[in-house]
């Protein structure tokens, strides 16, 4: 059945995306739910939460808020903590009950605006698409709000863009606010699927590359027809280093990546399908889908992905 | 500028008075900081048992988690348990279902498929929980009705699908989460011949550590002690609907023993976890009353005390901080350890009304006592250089308290009584040990 797991839990979700990217830059992060969501982000997908104290927030929604669309009393809080936490900007990470109640992020913006004198960010994300998204909506607000016009340095320094520790664990790459502002003045890598859509939006060439199966290409000798299940730079990544790859991916397979072979999959039993289809020698993906492939007799090499098991 | 977190002394608290709390110590006046404690309490796959947890609680069942991908996100922390494979399926939401609603009519087809699976598998349940969360509390969905249509849809197996409401929104209402999941899981019962020997303690979700009540009970007759926790099997927890009578150990099963009153005519007593000796003297001596038995409690009051002596013989200027992911009201806990003669110097946890009662006896033995707020914004910048406590109880007071021990007390096996007492004596004595040692 369509959409139904049995085996594996639920991916990393769109504002999980959204706020790793965000979690680093200084910011104050509301996130508009009654508490739950902000406990899976801080609790479960923000690795860099057991590390430092963060302005991740919670809304503190309650049913009555909900139901009356008390925006007032939203922006309330929000500014009565804003004059009492130092941070460079404000972004509001939507969740499944203002995608419920159709809140107006525009106008929560203007409203806010009127309260605080930062930057307000909004990014209505709502729990139902995967984290990929998420940080493209993160990479699209910050580019508009923060990107400078300043293209004089466009051999300059490298900048790696969708690196989070939702596609990398723990060998990521945080990008600045500084960094943004010099965009446009960057060499630009896109590590992973937001990566690419952030690069896309500054108009600028970019490389396509994952340092994470680089490191895995320099470790691992791999020999014969490979399915690789990851995040699709990685995959490309793979291929471009002359390992004969299919890639299939649970997240975005864009264009510019997808040869004859590749698949964007959704369900379980379309994994099972590939795994078990006898076509591959050996299948490169996290061990948490080993347990789609029960009867797989090739090779298994573990590439954790933090955005399918959590685990880093 | 110099930020800082918030705090109030517990003289000050106390001269404002019950209906002038500062808002800062209060839920619901602000945004939420991401302390440790307010994400244990706000995400209930996380830490502890929350609805997901508590749902499963019921021998041989299985939970449908039917939501956006996002709710269930952390379940895999718990999944992860073993005792938990295989026992939580999802149903993952999108934005048509969001908008259309068709999530529902897909959910009987879901649990059938469920259910087969796990025929294949020789796992097959007795009852499946249907989980929902926000999204179908804002809906309005009909969860009675659709859990009907999902036994229709499987009446030849027998099995029950009950529904589970993982309302983060409505926590502070009539009926929060783990108030409604309790009532859930109890209407599984059924009416039962009574057995004047069978007793329930109804509350918690783990099993209560083997201490003096279990004890007074057996002593005064009692065969069967029953908990939902440590019923092996469906048809043993069907049994507790032959109790003679109820001890309800956490006020958040009060609703549901209200409910077994009413329909199996169970009557029940409350019984407090305390950790001030009287007040559990006391509470004993009103079941006794109440259940028409006689206990002796001197030599378990003077074990306790006893403990309580020793410590502080061997720490008397003993100090602490106080967190609120325990297994106490911290409220309660830093008042009878100042009683015992200790000195608390912070606590952290969310000040409701109802206790105020402590901070304002709290403020007559220690007006300097600070209190924080978890969920306050401002917590952000808490620093603990200035305080002078020894050791830190609660999991989350050990966040704020790296540098000092800590007692977490805040495992699945529930302590009380004098042996919650007792325990919590020797583990502080063991954390301070282990320090000098």
């Amino acid at each position: 059945m369509r959409g139904l797991r049995k085996v594996l839990t639920p991916f990393a979700p769109d504002q999980s995306g959204a706020v790793s990217v965000l979690y680093n830059l200084g910011g104050l992060i509301v996130i508009i739910d009654a508490g739950g969501c902000t406990g899976n982000v801080c609790g479960f997908d923000e690795p860099r939460w057991h590390g430092a104290r963060a302005a991740v927030f919670s809304a503190g929604l309650r049913d009555m808020d909900a139901i009356l669309g008390r925006d007032t009393l939203l922006v309330s809080k929000i500014a009565s903590a804003a004059e009492r936490i130092d941070a460079r900007f404000v972004a509001l990470v939507g969740t499944p009950v203002p995608a419920t109640i159709a809140t107006d992020y525009k106008a929560l913006k203007r409203m806010l605006e009127k309260k605080v004198n930062l930057p307000i960010l909004t990014l209505p994300t709502d729990g139902m698409k995967l984290y990929d998204s998420g940080e493209s909506v993160a990479y699209k607000e910050l580019f508009e709000t923060f990107a400078g016009d300043d293209v004089r340095a466009s051999e300059g320094e490298e900048l790696i863009l969708g690196a989070t520790p939702l596609t990398y664990g723990d060998s990521y790459t945080d990008v600045t606010l500084e960094d943004i502002e010099s965009i446009r003045g960057r060499r630009l890598v896109a590590a992973s699927s937001s990566g690419i859509e952030a690069a896309r939006l500054t108009g600028k060439d970019y490389e396509i590359r994952s340092s994470l199966a680089e490191a895995l290409l320099a470790k691992e000798k791999i020999e014969g027809k490979v399915l690789v299940c990851h995040d699709e730079v990685f995959g490309k990544t793979l291929r471009d280093g002359g390992c004969d790859c299919d890639i299939a991916t649970f997240f975005t397979l864009h264009d510019e990546i997808r040869q004859e072979g590749d698949i964007k999959i959704t369900e379980e039993d379309e994994f099972t399908s590939l795994a078990l289809s006898g076509r591959y020698d050996v299948i490169i993906a996290d061990n948490c889908l080993q347990k789609l492939a029960k009867g797989y007799e090739g090779r298994w090499i573990d590439a954790p992905f933090f955005a399918l098991s959590g685990r880093m | 500028m110099r930020r800082e977190a918030v705090t109030y002394t517990a003289k000050q608290v106390a001269e404002l008075g019950r209906d002038n709390i500062p808002s800062e110590l209060l839920s619901g006046q602000g945004l939420v900081y991401s302390s440790p404690a307010t994400l244990a309490y706000n995400s209930p796959g996380a830490e502890g048992f929350g609805v997901k947890r508590a749902g499963l609680s019921v021998p041989e069942s299985v939970m449908l988690i039917v939501s956006p991908g996002c709710c269930g996100r952390n379940t895999s922390i718990v999944s992860s348990m073993p005792q938990y494979e295989d026992r939580f399926f999802y149903l993952l939401m999108d934005e048509t279902d969001l908008v259309t609603g068709r999530h529902l009519t897909k959910i009987p087809d879901a649990v059938s498929e469920v259910v087969s699976f796990l025929e294949g598998q020789g796992k097959a349940p007795r009852v499946v929980m249907i989980c929902i969360t926000c999204v179908d509390a804002l809906l309005g969905t009909d969860m009675e009705r659709v859990c009907n249509a999902c036994e229709a849809k499987i009446a030849d197996t027998g099995i029950r699908v009950r529904p589970c409401y993982m309302y983060a929104l409505t926590r502070e209402g009539r009926r929060p989460p783990m108030v409604h999941v309790r009532q859930t899981l109890y209407s599984l019962l059924a009416p039962m011949e009574k057995d004047p020997r069978s007793v329930n303690l109804i509350g918690n979700f783990a099993p209560m550590a083997e201490g003096e009540l279990q004890r007074y009970l057996l002593e005064a007759g009692v065969k069967n002690i029953r908990q939902i926790s440590t019923c092996g099997t469906y048809d043993e927890f069907l049994k507790m609907s032959s109790a003679n009578f109820n001890i309800v150990t956490n006020p958040e099963a009060r609703a549901s023993a209200d409910d077994m009153s009413r329909e199996l005519g169970i009557p029940y007593i409350e019984l407090t976890r305390v950790y001030g000796i009287r007040k559990v003297a006391l509470q004993y001596q009103a079941l006794a009353q109440a259940a028409g038995i006689t206990i002796d409690l001197a030599d378990d009051k003077q074990e306790a005390e006893q403990a309580v002596f020793d410590l502080r013989e061997k720490y008397p200027d003993l100090t602490f901080n106080i967190g609120e992911c325990i297994n106490a009201d911290p409220f309660e806990l830093a008042l009878s350890l100042l009683r015992y003669g200790f000195k608390v110097d912070e606590i952290y946890a969310t000040l409701a009304p109802e206790k105020f009662r402590y901070v304002a006896k709290i403020a007559e033995l220690s007006p300097d006592t600070k209190i924080y707020c978890n969920m306050e914004p401002t917590m952000l910048y808490y620093d603990v250089s200035s305080s002078r406590a020894h050791i830190s109880l609660g999991k989350d007071a050990a966040y704020y308290c790296p540098d000092i021990p800590n007692v977490a007390w805040n495992e699945d096996v529930q302590p009380f009584g004098f042996q919650g007492i007792k325990e919590l004596m020797a583990r502080i004595d063991r954390a301070l040990g282990e320090v000098t040692a």
